[in-house]
């Protein structure tokens, strides 16, 4: 790439290549690695949801929307293939019963807790709020990414790549909202 | 790696043509590589970037698909 990484105009992310990783450390097993991910998921829903309710921007709301139910959907997705590597017909008790949350409270994808990030939302233009949940998305993308790589089980990194690909397209369609706002 | 690729031609495209690029794509189409030290990929990378600082880069090739299109920073 001309210009390297100064030339960049783009998303970026910090932190070393392990980082975010100690989240998915307890896990042993696939669908240990599922329960953990469908955790930061529901946390995403809520955060989502919630900003969807407060804000008045309209455009803005509706996207928060739209990606409160793919967040949700993301969740019947991981309940899926919980299933399907567990060779279950049912998942009664997941993701509970495959693994305790390892954080009290909510907490969602970029590793922030819902509560404390919704607190920092209040009262927040939108597009400052656009701006983080980008940089949420984005640290996501990344980590799931590097966990993919690193798993050697494919069906391990069959989770992440389909998180992976759901992440791009909020990322897109954030993007092209906040471009709108600026 | 032969010594015949080291004189294989490799285009250079502005970052705005990556990034376009990178948009159309899934990440599982294409390699994206960061060969900078450690601490610089830690300030700030693209993200899903991989790292392999270049002085790694002969003994880690096998982490790169050849059958991909390779983006290098």
């Amino acid at each position: 790439m001309e210009g390297g990484i100064n030339a960049w105009k783009g998303l970026r992310v910090e932190g070393p290549p392990d980082s975010g990783m100690a989240y998915f450390a307890p896990a042993t097993r696939p669908e240990e690695l599922i329960a953990l991910a469908w955790y930061l998921e529901k946390g995403s829903h809520i955060f989502y949801s919630e900003l969807s309710q407060r804000l008045t921007d309209r455009a803005a709301k509706d996207l928060f929307k739209e990606l409160a139910v793919a967040e949700e959907r993301h969740q019947a997705t991981l309940s899926g293939l919980y299933q399907d590597f567990a060779g279950s017909t049912s998942t009664a008790g997941f993701p509970e019963s495959v693994i305790p949350s390892p954080e009290k409270g909510e907490i969602m994808e970029g590793g922030m807790r819902v509560s404390e990030t919704l607190d920092w939302a209040k009262g927040r233009e939108v597009k400052d709020i656009l701006d983080l949940s980008i940089s949420l998305e984005a640290e996501a993308y990344d980590l799931h990414l590097r966990m993919k790589a690193r798993l050697e089980d494919p069906r391990g990194k069959e989770v992440f790549t389909v998180l992976s690909h759901e992440e791009k397209d909020h990322l897109d369609r954030l993007s092209s909202l906040l471009e709108q706002k600026t | 790696m032969s010594i015949l690729d080291y004189f294989k031609p490799v285009s250079t495209w502005p970052a705005e043509k990556v990034r376009q690029f990178m948009k159309g794509k899934t990440p599982d189409q294409y390699n994206l590589v960061d060969v900078r030290q450690p601490k610089e990929y830690e300030r700030g990378h693209l993200p899903g970037a991989k790292l392999i600082p270049l002085g790694e880069l002969k003994d880690r090739l096998s982490e790169v698909d050849p059958n991909k299109p390779t983006i290098i920073y």
